[in-house]
Parts: structure tokens; C-alpha cells; sequence
């Protein structure tokens, strides 16, 4: 069985783009339930946090171009950069704040127990695992298929706007509560 | 300021991805990578300590112990 009748098989092909297609979709879900978090129970995210946010977006980034313009190795080193910026941010403000003292505790409250920057050392670990089973299986490089449906392909160019919308919220709340100086969870700096 | 031009360069980039020139993005996307490095070590590092974590050190002679009577 050799490697080129793998990766040219449509289904194969097919299955790649839906792995790259649902980790879009967690991290937009991620992203937005800080959002939701964030502006619902005014927990406001520290500077680590929101370095954590922009590492998502970064994942974000490689994959959406991999959706749109056909999977490609560059677009998967682009968010595996990003996941492993992720990793190391997550891991060592989880060490940060693993023993809780004056100034340094786990900000926010913890959701299913677990606390924000734990929750992204195992996402981040989840992004690492499913880019290497989509190496593994389906390949690198694949154009996009002609058979893809219209219905698919506005779902994933309606995701992609959805992702550059929720950057831009971020932007403008990291304005708002950062201004153009350091961040603090104290409060909004330009409120 | 550091913050605001991260967000600002990666929202840049992902429009830039979308509907502008595409070559610009992935450098805006490595601009942003660089000022999140500097951010992120910037953060992390404290006059005290240094970029070492004292918080977590281990006793280490119940481990030499160890491995002695090994």
C-alpha cells in the first residue's frame, strides 16, 4: 500500500479537512466561552491569559488556511507554533500559581474543577494530539476537492468570519481594559 | 501597549488572510508571535527570582538517599 494512493483517496482527503474542521470549531467555542465568561460574571483575563487567547487565534490562523486554501505542511507548522506557544504559556502559569500565596492564586473560578490555565495545558495537548493524527493518517498537503459542497464551504467561510469577528471583540475589550499600557484584572483601564 | 498591538497585529493578519494581501499575513502573523514571546518572558520574569520558580523546589535528599540505598 503506498503512501500517494492514501492521500489521494477523496474520503481520506474528506476526513482530513473534518478533523482541521472540528478543531476550528472547539477552539471558536473555547474562545467564545472565555468571552462569555469574561463579559457575563466580570472575570477579567490576566496578561498570561490573554497571551493564551492570541496563541488560540494563532492555531486558529494556520487551520483556517489549510480550510480555505487546501491543507498544506507551512499552515500546519504555523499552528503548531501556536499550540506550542500555547503549552508553554499554559504550563507555566499553571506552575505560577500551583501553590496559592499573597499575589498568586488561579484567577477566575474553576469550571468542571478544573482551573482556566490547566484547561489550557489540556486543550493544548488535545491540538498537538489531533494535528499529529492528522499527519499520521490523512497526510500534509491536499488541494481542496472539487466535490466539496456548496453548503460545506459556506459553513466554513461563515466560521472563518465568525473567528475574525471574536478577534476583533478582543481587541477592542483588550483596548478597554488595557489601554495602551499594562494589563490589569482590577478593571477596565478606559471605562 | 504591548497587548493592544498583539491583538491589533493578529487581527491584522487573519483580515489581511481573508481579503487583503495574502503575503503580508503571515509576516503580521510572526510579528505577533515575536511581541507574544517578549510579552509572555517579559511577564513571567521577576527581579527576585529571576525566570527560576523557588515556589517548586523539591527536597532533594530523600531522592539522593534513594538512589544511594539502589
Amino acid at each position: 500500500m503506498s503512501g500517494a494512493a492514501i492521500t489521494e483517496s477523496p474520503v481520506v482527503i474528506a476526513l482530513g479537512r473534518l478533523i482541521l474542521l472540528l478543531m476550528l470549531l472547539a477552539l471558536a467555542a473555547i474562545i467564545s466561552a472565555a468571552m462569555a465568561i469574561q463579559y457575563a460574571f466580570g472575570e477579567l483575563p490576566c496578561p498570561l491569559c490573554l497571551l493564551q487567547r492570541v496563541a488560540m487565534f494563532g492555531v486558529c490562523f494556520g487551520i483556517i488556511q489549510q480550510l480555505r486554501n487546501g491543507t498544506s505542511e507551512r499552515s500546519t507548522g504555523l499552528s503548531l507554533i501556536f499550540t506550542i506557544l500555547l503549552l508553554v504559556i499554559s504550563v507555566r502559569q499553571t506552575l505560577l500559581d500551583l501553590f496559592p500565596r499573597p499575589g498568586h492564586e488561579y484567577i477566575g473560578s474553576a469550571i468542571f474543577g478544573i482551573h482556566m490555565p490547566v484547561w489550557s495545558v489540556l486543550i493544548a495537548m488535545a491540538l498537538l494530539l489531533g494535528f499529529a493524527v492528522k499527519l499520521a493518517l490523512f497526510g500534509g498537503s491536499h488541494a481542496v476537492p472539487e466535490t466539496e459542497g456548496k453548503r460545506m464551504s459556506r459553513f466554513i467561510q461563515g466560521l472563518c468570519i465568525y473567528v475574525i469577528v471574536i478577534c476583533a471583540i478582543n481587541f477592542l475589550s483588550v483596548v478597554l481594559q488595557c489601554g495602551f499600557g499594562e494589563c490589569h484584572t482590577s478593571g477596565y483601564k478606559l471605562l | 501597549m504591548p497587548m493592544t498591538a498583539i491583538f491589533a497585529t493578529m487581527l491584522i493578519a487573519l483580515i489581511l488572510d481573508r481579503s487583503g494581501p495574502r503575503s503580508l499575513a503571515v509576516p503580521c502573523l510572526f510579528l505577533c508571535l515575536i511581541l507574544s514571546v517578549w510579552l509572555f518572558l517579559w511577564e513571567i520574569y521577576s527581579p527576585e527570582y529571576g525566570f527560576r520558580m523557588p515556589w517548586i523546589q523539591v527536597e532533594m535528599e530523600p531522592c539522593v538517599a534513594l538512589v544511594r540505598v539502589a
